[in-house]
């Protein structure tokens, strides 16, 4: 185990290493300030949120939630792909650690990225939105905001595992960037469209957003519920993860 | 663990056997049965031309490539079944060595060390050391050169202590001193530290000077492999070898050696005053001692040998382009 830990620190090094590394976290700061001056300057005096109700707002989807998802879809495409177009795959994969080790240190060290991003729109927006609008208790509490958060993250593993396996499969962190988020991008036009037929409640579009099982909210499909969700989700994660794994093993680096 | 204690003894010294690998691609053998063994302290060239199999063979010895048959052994550990076992003692450079372009040197090597237990900084500073790195260490590597790149090329292949060095196209793209350089310090780690070499090229001149032995391929078959008595005192004495007399007289010089036994006058240069002759190593005091007997004044002695490239257009039938 500790030696898989020394390969996740490899990882992480190689993405905090690059110069562009703190851009997407200076982009949540630059979006997370402007959305709160907008709203402070320009909002209804009655209609202004509380700290965490902004910090809620941040998360959701029609929020920042889907700005994090992009960002992490960038930081994820070029985790596979930047190996190949480097050429650093060959000295990568010529010492005495498994492939399937190798892969899976990567797929960890881009949840961690995640996460952090995540975190970091969290802490920040909470600081903010503190200052600007007060944490005096409004209409959402603490819970609230965890359970947003939940449903950001999970929004964001899901994009983030299929971009992961397009850059395993493609090699090309453009095409990869280009196809995760186009992904993102039709997942309502798709889920309009199919809405007809039967098979919507098994798309990966229908389950990726779990808000709509939060209070107020209504599934996609009538009956459709969030344990069915989460097995429909982990079922496409599965083989996402599956489809990437093996492609990797059996891989002639050439 | 079976097929090393089968096949025996021969192998027992080997530090890396090559077994009847095979790589099929689309009912194509890119790789055909190859086998051949690599012992302690030798560099061996890996010779073909374009398209013979080299670059394949070396990446499925270190495991790029899948093999479709056969199997490489490392000091007896199969890299099918144990690759991660087989690839602890092997270190590889494969064509130019290409790191993180944003870190830095060090960084880089950390990276490799943070990949195997037992490296210590104290291994790093060593290798850093021998392949004169030291103050590059902390610069970014998109600041090297090519030759500062295959430098660290060889450090991270070095660091973690391996019984062989597996090198695809170490020399491309290198300028004379960077080729001479590494033919340098592949030598030192061969002689010093007895880790066996195998390089593959198509740069025969270069491999004429590294190697002790060449394994020709083409088209994925074994062609030959040849012992490059380069240092000359391994020619068996026995051995026929051509050589050139300059002496005062050619005429006189064939005259007299026409008489000998066992020799063999394949060229007389009358305006260059050159005999060249074919005879047994160990006959060649004798003859320089008939020669002087008789008085005829003798300037050199000089040993005509076909070069290796000669001999590897011979062996893989002229410029045929595969």
């Amino acid at each position: 185990m500790l030696s898989f830990g020394k390969l996740v620190t490899n990882e992480w090094l190689k993405m905090y290493k690059k110069r562009s590394f703190f851009i997407p976290y200076a982009a949540i700061a630059v979006v997370v300030v402007m959305i709160a001056y907008l709203m402070k300057n320009f909002g209804s005096q009655d209609g202004m949120p509380t700290g965490l109700e902004f910090m809620v707002g941040v998360f959701s989807e029609n929020g920042m939630g889907q700005l994090l998802t992009f960002l992490a879809i960038i930081g994820t495409a070029g985790s596979v792909a930047k190996e190949h177009s480097l050429g650093t795959i060959k000295l990568l994969l010529i010492r005495a650690q498994s492939r399937s080790k190798i892969l899976a240190s990567k797929y960890v060290s881009v949840l961690v990225y995640i996460l952090s991003l995540s975190l970091f729109a969290g802490i920040f927006s909470l600081l903010v939105g503190g200052m600007l609008f007060g944490l005096q208790a409004g209409e959402y509490g603490w819970v609230d905001v965890l359970l947003t958060a939940a449903v950001q993250l999970a929004y964001s593993l899901i994009y983030v595992t299929v971009t992961f396996m397009i850059g395993v499969l493609t090699r090309s962190t453009g095409a990869t960037i280009g196809v995760g988020m186009l992904l993102v991008l039709i997942e309502s036009l798709v889920v309009g469209l199919l809405s007809r037929y039967d098979i919507i409640k098994y798309v990966l579009f229908t389950n990726v957003n779990l808000s709509v099982y939060m209070e107020g909210g209504t599934p996609p499909v009538q009956g459709m519920t969030l344990t069915f969700s989460l097995i429909v989700l982990a079922v496409y994660l599965v083989l996402f993860l599956g489809a990437s794994f093996v492609t990797f093993k059996k891989r002639d680096v050439a | 663990m079976k097929e090393p204690l089968e096949k025996g003894k021969a192998d027992s010294t080997a530090v890396l056997s090559v077994k009847g690998v095979t790589k099929r691609i689309k009912n194509r053998n890119i790789v055909d049965k190859l086998s051949f063994d690599i012992h302690k302290g030798e560099i061996v060239g890996l010779l073909g031309p374009n398209g013979a199999g080299k670059t394949t063979t070396i990446r499925m010895i270190v495991g790029l490539i899948g093999m479709t048959e056969g199997d490489v052994l490392v000091k007896g550990i199969s890299v099918r079944k144990d690759f991660t076992g087989a690839i602890a003692h092997m270190g590889g450079i494969i064509e130019n060595p290409e790191f993180y372009p944003y870190m830095t040197g060090y960084d880089n090597l950390k990276q490799y060390q943070r990949m195997m237990e037992g490296i210590t900084e104290e291994r790093i500073r060593t290798v850093v050391k021998l392949v004169g790195l030291e103050n590059a260490m902390k610069k970014k590597v998109k600041a090297y050169s090519l030759g500062m790149r295959q430098r660290l090329g060889i450090a991270q292949a070095l660091l973690h202590d391996p019984s062989i060095l597996i090198l695809d196209e170490p020399t491309n793209g290198l300028d004379p001193a960077g080729i001479r350089e590494m033919r340098d310090y592949l030598k030192r780690i061969a002689n010093e530290e007895g880790i066996a070499v195998l390089v593959s090229s198509h740069l025969l001149s270069e491999m004429e000077l590294m190697c002790s032995r060449v394994v020709v391929i083409q088209e994925g078959k074994l062609v030959t492999v040849r012992n490059l008595g380069g240092s000359g005192g391994e020619t068996a004495k026995a051995e026929r070898v051509n050589v050139t007399f300059r002496v005062d007289d050619a005429g006189k010089t064939k005259a007299r050696l026409e008489r000998m036994e066992e020799i063999t006058v394949l060229n007389v240069s009358e305006e260059k005053n050159e005999v060249t002759v074919s005879v047994r190593d160990a006959y060649i005091p004798r003859v320089v001692g008939a020669l002087g007997a008789d008085g005829i004044a003798l300037y050199r002695i000089e040993e005509i040998k076909e070069s290796l490239e000669d001999e590897f257009l011979k062996w893989t039938g002229g410029n045929r382009i595969a």
